[in-house]
């Protein structure tokens, strides 16, 4: 793998923008998509950037997602302008991407893909707050979480989904913005993963060296440990307490049918949501027919068809970004129930969501002999 | 161009030709032995000599190297010439006194005894084999080895050779027919059976396929082509006065658009070498239905001669059998095999015994060993009658076994048919010398991807499925696709006819018609709601969905569309649906059924 | 009125295959459970999860579906979709505690009237043994 050391010296923020500047102005894109902070409130959004001036606003290392990069890939890439674009994206949003565009969501072919390390984010309510009273939060975040001190800011911790999750460093693209093991206030490497990432940094006339950072396997390492560990126990414990239709219906006690978790969700790519569609339409002569069986019905009613049925849908397709339970009004932990569910759909089809983009999705394909044990019957 | 005179004939020619050549030109005849068109001259033989007049000096020359000069006078048939052949000629029926070749030709001379001590070669040394080796298969294989009367034709040290490729070209101009190339190749070869006449007959790596191929050109073996897998040879293009052989030709994918297809595909022949007990591939004379067609047939191996094969050689056929055994149901009605009756066998049988009776004398003894006659159609009963009054003998009881042990001296040397009679219920033991399999007629191998290509089904006994066994004998359920012949399931000649014919009927009802019906439970797409995921386009299994690109969303085909809803199962924005079967329906009904569910 | 749990089934029959042996079992005067509540089906292909969590939630106890013998599908392949569907819903209704055995998967031929007598026979059989369904009956859905 080849890679070059980017200089911090003068600000994070600066010296990705110098690059990504660079990537423009020698036509490697027309345009870059990268968390910017926006004009108005202290958010942090992906913009599409086609002028170099714009870059002055950047902060792709922001503490914060508020909302899945991959749907705003496929909207872009959807129906694709033919013109190469550079996309700045997390872990959990290239897998998600890789994912939409074996749906034919995504169209690939035009984009360079520009992962970043991920130490995780804050709730976007969270981050705000935090945001209000460091300037530079991104670079105190990283400081932070490089220098061994962890993820929690004033009290404030890093969303579940992120404490669970194995996948610090995103795979499949064609740069990457590498923190993971770095000194960041020095300097932190890109790497280039494809031909494509490589030409980029040669476009550039980039000084590069082979191999890995030193230090950076073993950083990666023990981050990957430490989140492995937490998932391990929050799945084991969140499995005990809802292994039953019971325990399933506990956690979905406040649900109100808003479908929240399924616009968030990165994965969930209907266009219109059949649950939002005439087949759901009751009669009220159903409704007062169910009362009258049940003696009572929750309303709004077909909640845990509704969950049920989005797992069957996309959980062997789940990425664990955790923007589902983000979304809920109600706090409920869609995180937790999702992927525990994937866990078991995942292993059943032997399928990894995101790692390889020539991997059929479970649904979309069936072969002669398999699963035989599902009927238990030899001819 | 240079003008020579030949037996007082004045010739034209290029420069460069040789004498031998010049003569061709004027039909003058040369005897030659080692002269082959595709080789360098060689003048080994000296059968070619012809006397030439240059310069007022007459001298004998080799015709086949000596190069056409202008004004050259040359004589082909003078007392000098014919002596000095008649002489060579007495050499080599002295060297090769067996050999029919030489014999001929030195009888053609009016040679016929020698006056030098017999010998018993084989090989008269012409060099053919040698020359075709290294001049046009690029190998060099085999060489003369040794000097004088020790020379052969060997390969190198007399060991197997490491590089001879058994392509066959040296025993193959041979003249005297005396190379086996298993006495020096380390592969082990056999001459290309031809597949038309069911192994019967070798054929080349350039043939025609058959009499009556349609265009009747050859074709080349692509495997077995020495030129293109050596890039050698090719003398065939050389020989070829239409210049019409191009070695670059590639398969063509040829893309046709049509509104119906007749799938007429065939079917196989029951291999029935598994079959141990019958013998077949280890006694030479046990052969399958279609051999003995190809035997029987004029343009086949024999030209038309009911012939016995050859212990040693199975290209070479002898003498007309004595007796004969038919035996019915090979591998048909056979729950080890194929269960259903392959109904044309019993027929065919008929047939052969009618053939050898009529062909071998009436005195050649024919047994029939059958399970049931089955004669249905018109004439057939009759023909069956006719059959059994030429003597034919008919024994009720499906053969076991076919062995070589003897067990009286009547069976000496003979093919024993043991089978029960059921009639008389007796074991018997019918020793004949030849012994003819009515295979089952089976589906062919690659079925099953057919009927996957074309979107049909196969029944359980293998063959493909017509859409109804009453009423639709040649649709299936996939409209626009039909059937004909023996795809369908064992049949013969008229009943394949009459099917194609209804076949070819519906494909033209239906392009004439204008306008399809399709069922009404299929699948459509709301175009609204889709958003061009395309997972229900690889999972149709009738590529009956299409993408529009311009809209991002799948379409269904509604003329391919046969409602099988795989493509709803997964939609999980209910975007793809069966009409009269969806989700609303569905849910109606369990709604319905389970509201009066019994608990008390 | 007997007290013992009377189980309910809801079976999806494929058209070419099970529904046919299903009719064949009447024809041929086989008595099965009447515990079973069948809904033709054109293809077990055709069985959407939402119509067996649907048939959950209104209170079946199990649910049978019946299609062709891979490699004998009217459709050609529509039962291998249908095995991977039936793999999934065994995952996700058993992470929540829903036995597997409520949701079966069969091959049963058109002329195996037999069979599916038997099968329906044995799933009641088996339902008795599990219990009603603990996704019925519920106040919410």
């Amino acid at each position: 793998m080849q890679y070059t050391t980017l200089n911090t010296v003068d600000g994070l923020n600066q010296a990705i923008a110098t690059l990504l500047g660079g990537l423009m102005d020698h036509e490697v894109v027309d345009a870059v998509m990268v968390p910017t902070r926006q004009p108005h409130g202290r958010v942090v959004m992906q913009s599409l950037i086609a002028d170099r001036a714009g870059l002055a606003n950047i902060d792709p290392f922001a503490p914060v997602v508020t909302t899945s990069a991959a749907k705003q890939v496929a909207a872009l890439t959807h129906r694709p302008a033919g013109r190469p674009v550079a996309v700045v994206l997390r872990s959990c949003e290239v897998r998600g991407t890789i994912e939409l565009a074996k749906l034919h969501q995504s169209h690939l072919d035009d984009l360079l893909l520009i992962g970043l390390d991920c130490f995780g984010r804050y709730e976007n309510s969270a981050y705000i707050d935090l945001a209000a009273g460091d300037e530079h939060l991104s670079t105190t975040f990283l400081a932070q979480a490089t220098g061994g001190g962890g993820t929690t800011l004033e009290g404030v911790e890093i969303t579940t989904a992120c404490q669970a999750c194995e996948y610090p460093v995103p795979g499949n693209v064609d740069l990457r913005l590498a923190v993971i093991g770095a000194d960041v206030g020095k300097q932190i490497w890109v790497e280039a993963l494809s031909d494509k990432g490589r030409e980029a940094l040669a476009a550039l006339g980039l000084d590069t060296e082979e191999g890995t950072p030193e230090g950076r396997s073993s950083a990666i390492a023990d981050l990957t440990a430490l989140r492995e560990a937490f998932k391990k126990q929050l799945f084991e414990e969140f499995t005990a307490r809802t292994d039953t239709m019971d325990g399933l219906r506990e956690v979905l006690a406040g649900c109100i049918n808003c479908y929240n978790c399924r616009v968030a969700c990165p994965v969930c790519y209907c266009r219109e949501c059949v649950f939002v569609t005439d087949t759901f339409r009751h009669d009220g002569e159903q409704y007062l027919a169910w009362a009258e069986k049940r003696g009572q019905l929750k309303l709004p009613t077909d909640t845990t068809f509704y969950h049920l049925t989005r797992m069957v849908h996309m959980s062997t397709l789940c990425v664990g970004c955790g923007q589902c339970s983000s979304a809920c009004p109600n706090d409920l932990p869609i995180m937790e129930l999702f992927r525990t569910v994937s866990e078991q759909t995942q292993h059943r089809f032997a399928y990894h969501p995101g790692a390889d983009p020539q991997e059929a999705q479970p649904l979309a394909v069936f072969y002669d002999e398999e699963f035989n044990e599902v009927t238990g019957q030899t001819k | 161009m240079l003008e020579l005179t030949i037996n007082g004939q004045s010739v034209l020619v290029q420069e460069g030709k040789t004498v031998l050549e010049a003569a061709q030109e004027l039909n003058i005849e040369i005897p030659t032995l080692c002269h082959n068109q595709a080789l360098e001259p060689y003048g080994g033989c000296r059968l070619c000599v012809v006397e030439v007049t240059k310069r007022g000096r007459k001298s004998l020359a080799t015709s086949c190297t000596l190069k056409a000069s202008a004004g050259l006078v040359v004589e082909t048939d003078t007392e000098r010439v014919l002596r000095s052949r008649r002489m060579t000629l007495e050499l080599l029926l002295a060297r090769c006194p067996e050999v029919p070749v030489i014999r001929t030709l030195a009888r053609q001379h009016g040679v016929t005894t020698t006056r030098f001590g017999l010998e018993n070669e084989q090989c008269i040394l012409c060099g053919q084999c040698v020359r075709m080796c290294k001049e046009r298969m690029g190998v060099s294989a085999i060489g003369m080895v040794n000097r004088g009367a020790q020379r052969v034709v060997s390969p190198p040290f007399e060991e197997f050779s490491e590089v001879c490729r058994s392509c066959g070209a040296c025993a193959t101009v041979c003249p005297t027919g005396c190379i086996d190339i298993q006495t020096f190749s380390q592969h082990r070869s056999e001459p290309l059976p031809s597949e038309w006449n069911e192994g019967l007959r070798a054929r080349s790596a350039i043939y025609i396929p058959f009499e009556q191929a349609i265009p009747k050109v050859p074709v080349i073996d692509r495997d077995a082509c020495v030129h293109l897998n050596t890039g050698a040879c090719a003398i065939c293009s050389e020989g070829c006065v239409a210049d019409a052989i191009d070695f670059d030709q590639t398969d063509e994918e040829v893309e046709v658009n049509v509104g119906s297809i007749i799938v007429a595909t065939g079917f196989d022949a029951l291999d029935p070498t598994p079959m141990e007990p019958y013998g077949y591939g280890r006694y030479p004379n046990v052969m399958t239905n279609l051999e003995f067609e190809r035997l029987s047939n004029a343009t086949g191996p024999t030209s038309g001669k009911l012939l016995l094969r050859d212990d040693k050689d199975r290209y070479k056929f002898t003498r007309p059998p004595q007796s004969v055994a038919i035996l019915h149901c090979i591998g048909s009605r056979d729950v080890n095999y194929h269960e259903y009756c392959s109904r044309t066998c019993c027929m065919y049988a008929l047939k052969y015994a009618h053939l050898l009776k009529d062909k071998c004398g009436h005195e050649t003894e024919v047994y029939n060993f059958y399970i049931d006659m089955r004669c249905f159609g018109k004439g057939y009963e009759e023909f069956l009658k006719r059959v059994q009054a030429e003597g034919v003998r008919m024994i009720r009881g499906k053969a076991s076994l076919v062995t070589d042990e003897a067990l009286d001296e009547d069976e000496e040397g003979k093919l024993v048919v043991v089978a029960e009679d059921t009639l008389t219920a007796q074991i018997l033991r019918v020793p004949v010398e030849m012994v003819v399999l009515c295979t089952a007629m089976e589906p062919r191998s690659d079925a099953e991807s057919v009927a996957r290509t074309f979107g049909i089904s196969v029944g359980g006994d293998g063959f493909f499925l017509e859409e109804h066994p009453k009423l639709e004998p040649v649709s299936t359920p996939t409209a626009g696709v039909y059937l004909a012949g023996a795809c369908q399931g064992p049949k013969d000649i008229p009943d394949t006819v009459a099917q194609a014919k209804a076949a070819a009927a519906e494909a033209l009802a239906l392009s004439s018609a204008g306008h399809v019906t399709v069922a009404p439970m299929i699948s459509s797409i709301d175009p609204d709601i889709c958003i061009g995921c395309q997972v229900c386009v690889g999972l149709c299994p009738y590529t009956a969905i299409e993408i529009d690109a311009r809209r991002g969303v799948s379409v269904v085909n509604s003329a391919l569309c046969k409602g099988c809803g795989s493509c709803a199962g997964y939609c999980p924005s209910g975007a793809a649906k069966v009409e009269h079967f969806t989700d609303k329906q569905i849910f109606a009904e369990i709604e319905g059924l389970l509201d009066c569910r019994s608990d008390g | 009125m007997s007290n013992e749990f009377e189980p309910t089934i809801t079976a999806f029959l494929c058209n070419w295959c099970t529904f046919t042996a299903a009719d064949l079992a009447g024809t041929s005067r086989l008595a099965y459970p009447a515990n079973v509540k069948i809904i033709r089906m054109m293809c077990s292909g055709m069985v959407d999860p939402k119509y067996v969590l649907k048939a959950f939630l209104e209170g079946t106890d199990g649910v049978f579906i019946g299609g062709c013998w891979p490699g004998d599908c009217h459709y050609i392949n529509g039962n291998m979709k249908a095995r991977r569907r039936v793999a999934l819903l065994h995952e996700v209704l058993g992470r929540f505690g829903v036995d597997r055995d409520r949701l079966w998967l069969r091959w049963v031929a058109a002329s195996e009237g037999n069979m599916f007598a038997e099968t329906v026979e044995e799933m009641t059989a088996r339902l008795r043994e599990l219990g009603p369904c603990v996704m019925k009956g519920e106040k919410v859905a």
